[in-house]
């Protein structure tokens, strides 16, 4: 079976669901009998208008010799083909949940309401199509059922290399993986270190949205004078350093803003039995991270974030408890690629 | 440089046109570039043509990189302000194979109109480009033909050309490429049957059609021929086709008129090895010159056999025109600095 993935792309910027992508692509093609190969098409979401030739463009290409699409994106599952799976990673949100919440790019007026009207019609005549429905999480399988009155079935992405998360010392850091902006809230970590008393360190490390990003961390380090206590590793980093980092961390740090699903950071740190310190707007994390059993959850306030780092650095012993408890929790889910394969193909 | 490479591609085909794109990343990147790859499906039939160059059209990349480069059709119709094409050919139904069996839509007024309205929308979109570059002189001289367009033929490389090497002239004449009814390794088999000496001859290749396959391997039979013809009917890793050439007496290749001088012709060169093709391979020519560096005789079985005769009855003729065909790729600089310049200056 010829099996293509389709997936969004802005160009030059990578981050977990092009991983989960290719990771996707190699599982498959490890599977007998099945060929598969990467479809990436370069979006583009603004101005407002440019949503409306984006569904144009993907519902105007044409796909052969493929037996099988797997589709993980607004606009990509537009692509038309008779026989798709859909593994929602998130809907196009600007016209759904941050519509509604007032955060979209695509404003409340006439006009902005026509494009959510679009989009929601593409999506809904799309939806009527698959031949199965996943999404990635809890949070996106609400919100398709909220917002679309559509079921679906959750399929945790599994970690792309779990063999590398296999735990170690319980150092003197916390440890916040991903990518750096404004959306995961590394500035709020870093601003937390001001307020923290046992010594505990924080270091930082993965690639920036974009330079600005990078050098908003940089300039608040050195203007909250936290050289000694913070640690940045920015850019692109190979996986060996990542997974060492998470492997020797006292505890994981990760504050996404109502991110949609459990994520990679926070899979990777309960794979290597390391509890995580989040917060209470986090979202999709919490479906795993509960406050005093495998982690700590507190209000998105820098002395809260503090209080938390200082009491796992205070009470190893509980950091560590919590960090053994994360992973069974983890490993209780059985989320495995052979599983989440066997599902796709069904 | 930020660099987006932009092609078409049908999934799971592997090929030149892929090839070409690849290489090229990984040169742009040696050289300390950006790259970024995409393929864009696209289906070569008449009734959503349109529909799907439209889309092509509407893909923005203008912000996201200093230059896009541009491969098969109908990538060329992507926009950005600093496009350049290495173009590979047109979409042919259209174009050049119009006055053939392979022609898209009927030769009536609709039809003629849907060929026009194609012609003018590639022009105008060719125009855009800053540079046109071909891979040949054959599609160069298309593009001036049919859209207007001066372009710049560019001949493309290898990869990794040096793993090639040389150990000597041996009897076999060998023929590597996908082995397709176009591509003409039945002609090779029909010469084999007029050869006086003993020169054997080697075909390697997969196809996408066994009952051709069938034909070629019963055409073995049938002649007997089985004793003087090695017919490997699969896909040769690269290491296998380094063997075969190093111990080649020539390269046999010889397309129907085809657009670009082929990867065979380059690996036969880069082994030390004279290449013998036909008058009518088209783009093969424009790198074999007949008795410098090779051998070019009318698409005739009698008359490539007694090519064939003539290498294995002189060795030292079939190493003179191997090695001026390795000085040839230097004469047309077909190396990867040269593809790297024009295509980032």
């Amino acid at each position: 079976m010829k099996v293509l993935i389709l997936n969004n792309a802005a160009p030059f910027i990578r981050g977990g669901a092009e991983e989960l992508a290719d990771c996707l692509v190699q599982r498959l093609n490890a599977t007998r009998g099945v060929e598969a190969e990467l479809l990436r098409i370069p979006f583009r979401w603004e101005p407002a208008e440019r949503i409306v030739d984006e569904i144009v463009l993907n519902r105007n290409l044409r796909l052969y010799n493929v037996d099988r699409t797997i589709a993980l994106k607004f606009p990509d599952y537009l692509i038309p083909h008779s026989d798709k799976t859909l593994w929602l990673l998130h809907q196009f949100r600007q016209a759904y949940d941050l519509y509604e919440s007032g955060l979209s790019h695509l404003c409340s007026d006439q006009r902005g309401a026509e494009i959510v009207r679009l989009v929601r019609k593409a999506d809904e005549q799309l939806f009527a199509t698959c031949r199965r429905i996943f999404t990635n999480s809890p949070v996106t399988q609400g919100r398709l059922k909220k917002f679309n009155g559509i079921d679906s079935t959750v399929l945790h992405p599994p970690l792309n290399d779990p063999f590398q998360f296999k735990g170690g010392e319980y150092g003197s850091y916390i440890f916040a993986g991903g990518r750096v902006g404004d959306g995961k809230r590394q500035k709020l970590l870093i601003e937390a270190m001001r307020y923290v008393r046992s010594g505990v360190r924080l270091v930082v490390a993965g690639p920036p949205d974009d330079q600005a990003a990078g050098a908003a961390l940089e300039t608040l380090v050195a203007t909250r004078d936290l050289r000694g206590q913070v640690e940045l590793r920015l850019g692109y980093r190979a996986r060996d350093e990542i997974a060492a980092l998470v492997n020797g961390a006292l505890a994981c740090g990760y504050l996404p803003i109502d991110e949609d699903s459990v994520g990679y950071v926070t899979m990777e740190a309960f794979a290597a039995a390391k509890a995580v310190v989040t917060v209470r707007d986090a979202g999709g994390l919490l479906e795993i991270v509960h406050d005093e059993e495998t982690g700590l959850v507190v209000d998105p306030e820098p002395q809260a974030i503090a209080t938390a780092f200082d009491r796992l650095a205070g009470d190893r012993r509980r950091a560590m408890a919590m960090g053994r408890a994360a992973k069974e929790l983890l490993d209780s889910k059985g989320i495995t690629w052979e599983k989440t394969i066997a599902r796709l193909l069904d | 440089m930020k660099i987006v490479l932009a092609s078409s591609f049908v999934p799971f085909t592997n090929g030149g046109g892929r090839f070409i794109v690849e290489w090229l990343e990984q040169k742009l990147v040696e050289c300390g570039h950006r790259v970024e790859r995409f393929y864009i499906p696209f289906v070569d039939r008449a009734e959503d043509l349109f529909d799907q160059i439209l889309a092509y059209r509407l893909i923005d990349l203008a912000d996201s990189c200093d230059r896009l480069i541009a491969f098969r059709p109908p990538s060329y119709v992507l926009y950005h302000p600093n496009k350049v094409l290495w173009f590979i050919h047109h979409i042919r139904a259209l174009y050049d194979l119009w006055d053939s069996p392979y022609r898209m839509v009927p030769d009536d007024a609709g039809g003629r109109a849907f060929r026009n309205r194609l012609i003018d929308l590639d022009t105008r979109a060719i125009r855009q480009a800053r540079r046109v570059f071909t891979n040949s002189k054959v599609v160069a001289n298309r593009l001036a033909r049919f859209n207007g367009i001066a372009a710049t033929p560019l001949y493309p490389p290898i990869m990794a050309p040096e793993r090639f090497r040389n150990d000597g002239y041996g009897d076999e004449i060998v023929a590597i490429s996908r082995v397709e009814p176009h591509k003409r390794q039945w002609l090779l088999l029909e010469a084999m049957r007029y050869v006086t000496t003993t020169v054997k001859l080697r075909i390697c290749g997969a196809s996408l059609s066994p009952p051709h396959v069938e034909t070629l391997q019963r055409a073995i039979a049938d002649h007997g021929l089985s004793h003087r013809v090695i017919f490997e009917d699969r896909w040769i890793s690269e290491e296998e086709k380094v063997e075969r050439l190093a111990t080649a007496l020539a390269v046999a290749y010889v397309p129907e008129d085809e657009d670009s001088y082929g990867y065979p012709s380059l690996e036969a060169a880069h082994a030390g090895k004279a290449v013998l093709t036909a008058s009518d391979s088209g783009g093969v020519l424009e790198l074999v010159t007949d008795g410098y560096n090779g051998i070019v005789a009318p698409p005739d079985p009698r008359a490539l056999a007694q090519a064939m005769d003539r290498l294995h009855c002189d060795h030292a003729l079939a190493a003179r025109m191997g090695a001026a065909n390795e000085r040839r790729l230097a004469e047309l600089h077909i190396d990867w600095p040269n593809v790297v310049d024009a295509l980032t200056s």
